[in-house]
């Protein structure tokens, strides 16, 4: 540690100059096209969404080996894409708006239909939805909806947003860790819609979340059921699956819709530009839409399968969730409002 | 000599101001300096080594580590550095257009209450981590040299397991049907479980639990130095055990304190899984900031603002250290 000065600075200056030189070659190079893998597919997609033995079958099935990697919001999936060198990850799981911000940037490779054969199991209803209107990039996978889930034996009904600022939960919420569906939450219950960007809208939510906030003890994307089975908490605002494997475990969780609105999350397969292996990103993609997958899939994570010969909700009961929840809708460079606003609450 | 003994890069500016004040003798002292490039102990008073000069083989052993720390550490902060003078583009890459408004958008006041509540933390964890260190070292003073070395040893024993794992472990102690709850409602202590974690306390209790050590071992290590006659002294003139603690043992183990704290203190600010594991994703510190600013805001530059302002705060801090007459090496460096 103890160098002269004199020498240490010229050694500083050197691996500045080296360093920028080092910036201008990288910034000069043009990504390389990457020799093709058809034996490994990277797949980046949501924790608890698909179980373990579902891409072990496949991998068994098909010869690929899969390199699977999770991440809890669409923020943390576009976090790492734009980080990550281009042919990283071959098959993601972005949610609407989070798919058409996508295709504005593109980043996604344009999704060919007709090369999977299980295509016409999708149920048409979620087909061309106006965040890929023709479906030319993405194909919905499973919907996720978030709801009110709360213990009935500790708490009273709860049934809308303002049921959760009652004094006596005190430290008994948990929420989402996502800032689009919690922000959504609290923009409905001031009486916008989850996608409102004025500013004097936002603020109003703040303030509920003031109001709401000694009552929240945490937040979590990755398994808010936990706080449920351990009785951490009583109640929470959690997406659908989540309440229903809480409520596997204790029949006393109910589950609400609540009054003033909810989002909507329609996750769909996409495959990222610059995929290393699209063949097997197909092969991945159809076999996730079989029948017998999507059926194991929503036995072990009860969200809403887009497959039409699954019935993981009765019809009229689908058709009502649909017309009352809103999907989250891309705000373009608003998402600035959401972020700061996220930075503000956490 | 402590004076020559600085950061290389925290004197950077002081460089070209100081040296035509120099005097001839510190200019020889220089060129000697230069001699021996690979020499690391200039307090060695033997002049034939100064003059076999190079030393091929300690550079061969030492490039490896030189490689590392330019390669993995430095370049990477000087990236950093020039990130942090960039535009983004809101989709988590940057505009090469030269700005200073992430360092203005630093000081945002829901920002600048993140860094007040990280350092009242970072204070509480190594104010809690001093009180458990001296009684414990002084305890450990005593003692044969067989059962200190045993008893150090358990205090590195959690090292071979991950921290994030042991953190995880805190979970089923602190939560509301947790072990220490449960523990103490079927004795009748308490009437309604405490609320351990998913707030600061709970970050704090983290931090103390995976950050110990590294107060524990400097403090042990200047309270054994302590001179027994020193202590002999006191107890013959009747000091009583609070006044060998304040005057003797307090002002000569001050820089090994300093030097704990400092281990303590910059990691308590910075990681964030504790805080986001005990604090349910709600209590934020420093390192959480940074953390979201590249995974969830997607706004590098800022974060790497913030991360330079960590930065220059941990110099400031390492440079106390030395005024209050710390030594680098110790630091472990």
């Amino acid at each position: 540690m103890k160098v002269s000065k004199l020498k240490t600075s010229l050694v500083l200056i050197s691996l500045v100059v080296v360093f920028f030189g080092f910036i201008i070659i990288i910034h000069s190079l043009k990504p390389e096209r990457a020799v093709p893998e058809t034996k490994s597919l990277n797949v980046l997609n949501w924790t608890s969404y698909i179980p373990d033995d579902v891409i072990s079958d496949f991998e068994k099935e098909s010869g690929i080996k899969v390199n699977y990697s999770t991440y809890s919001s669409n923020e943390e999936l576009l976090a790492k894409i734009s980080s990550a060198a281009p042919g990283t990850y071959d098959v993601i799981f972005p949610s609407d708006y989070m798919v058409e911000l996508m295709i504005y940037r593109d980043m996604l490779e344009p999704l060919d239909s007709s090369r999977l054969s299980n295509f016409e199991n999708i149920n048409k209803k979620f087909l061309n939805q106006p965040y890929d209107s023709k479906n030319e990039f993405s194909l919905p996978f499973l919907l996720a909806t978030s709801v009110l889930a709360y213990d009935s034996t500790k708490v009273e009904r709860i049934s809308s947003y303002r049921d959760l600022l009652d004094k006596n939960l005190r430290n008994n919420i948990i929420l989402l860790d996502d800032q689009r569906i919690v922000i959504g939450a609290f923009l409905n219950a001031e009486g916008y819609s989850a996608n409102d960007t004025d500013d004097a809208h936002l603020e109003k939510a703040y303030d509920f979340y003031q109001e709401l906030k000694p009552n929240i003890k945490a937040f979590d994307s990755d398994s808010p059921k936990t706080f449920f089975i351990t009785g951490e908490v009583d109640v929470g605002l959690v997406w659908n699956a989540e309440a229903i494997l809480a409520q596997g475990e204790n029949k006393n969780i109910k589950i609400s819709y609540p009054a003033e609105g909810f989002t909507l999350s329609m996750d769909n397969y996409t495959i990222v530009k610059g995929a290393k292996n699209p063949d097997g990103a197909y092969e991945f993609i159809n076999y996730l839409l079989r029948d017998d997958i999507c059926a194991r899939i929503v036995e072990e994570y009860p969200y809403i399968s887009t497959n039409k010969n699954i019935e993981s909700l009765p019809e009229p009961e689908l058709d009502e969730i649909l017309s009352r929840g809103t999907y989250i809708e891309n705000v373009g460079t608003d998402i600035k409002k959401f972020d700061k606003l996220w930075a503000r609450i956490k | 000599m402590r004076k020559n003994h600085k950061l290389p890069f925290s004197s950077l500016s002081e460089r070209g101001r100081k040296s035509p004040r120099k005097s001839p003798s510190v200019y020889k002292n220089h060129k000697l300096l230069i001699a021996r490039s690979s020499e690391h102990d200039e307090k060695s008073p033997n002049p034939v080594r100064a003059k076999s000069g190079f030393d091929g083989f300690k550079l061969f052993v030492t490039l490896p580590v030189i490689i590392y720390s330019l390669l993995l550490i430095f370049l990477p902060l000087v990236y950093v550095f020039f990130l942090s003078f960039q535009t983004s583009d809101n989709y988590g890459g940057y505009d090469f257009k030269l700005t200073l408004k992430n360092y203005l958008e630093a000081f945002d006041p829901s920002f600048l209450k993140i860094f007040f509540v990280s350092i009242v933390i970072g204070l509480l964890t190594t104010f809690i981590c001093l009180l458990i260190s001296y009684p414990f070292a002084i305890f450990l003073r005593d003692k044969p040299e067989k059962t200190r070395s045993l008893i150090i040893k358990l205090v590195m024993v959690p090292f071979l397991t991950n921290s994030l794992i042991r953190t995880y472990g805190w979970i089923t102690l602190l939560r509301k049907n947790g072990v220490i709850n449960s523990g103490l409602l079927s004795l009748g202590i308490i009437n309604s479980p405490l609320n351990l974690m998913y707030n600061n306390l709970g970050v704090i209790i983290g931090m103390v639990y995976t950050l110990l050590p590294f107060m524990i071992l400097p403090v042990v290590s200047a309270v054994s130095k302590v001179d027994e006659n020193l202590l002999d002294a006191a107890e013959d003139l009747g000091a009583s055990k609070l006044e060998k603690f304040f005057r003797i043992y307090l002002p000569l183990t001050l820089p090994g304190a300093f030097n704990g704290s400092l281990m303590v203190f910059i990691p308590a600010i910075g990681y964030f899984f504790i805080a986001d594991i005990l604090g349910g994703g709600k209590a934020m510190i420093i390192g959480n900031l940074v953390k979201n600013q590249f995974l969830i805001a997607r706004n590098w530059p800022l974060g790497a603002a913030l991360s330079i302002l960590l930065l220059v705060m941990t110099f400031g801090l390492v440079k106390l250290y030395q005024k209050v007459g710390g030594d680098l090496d110790e630091l472990g460096g």
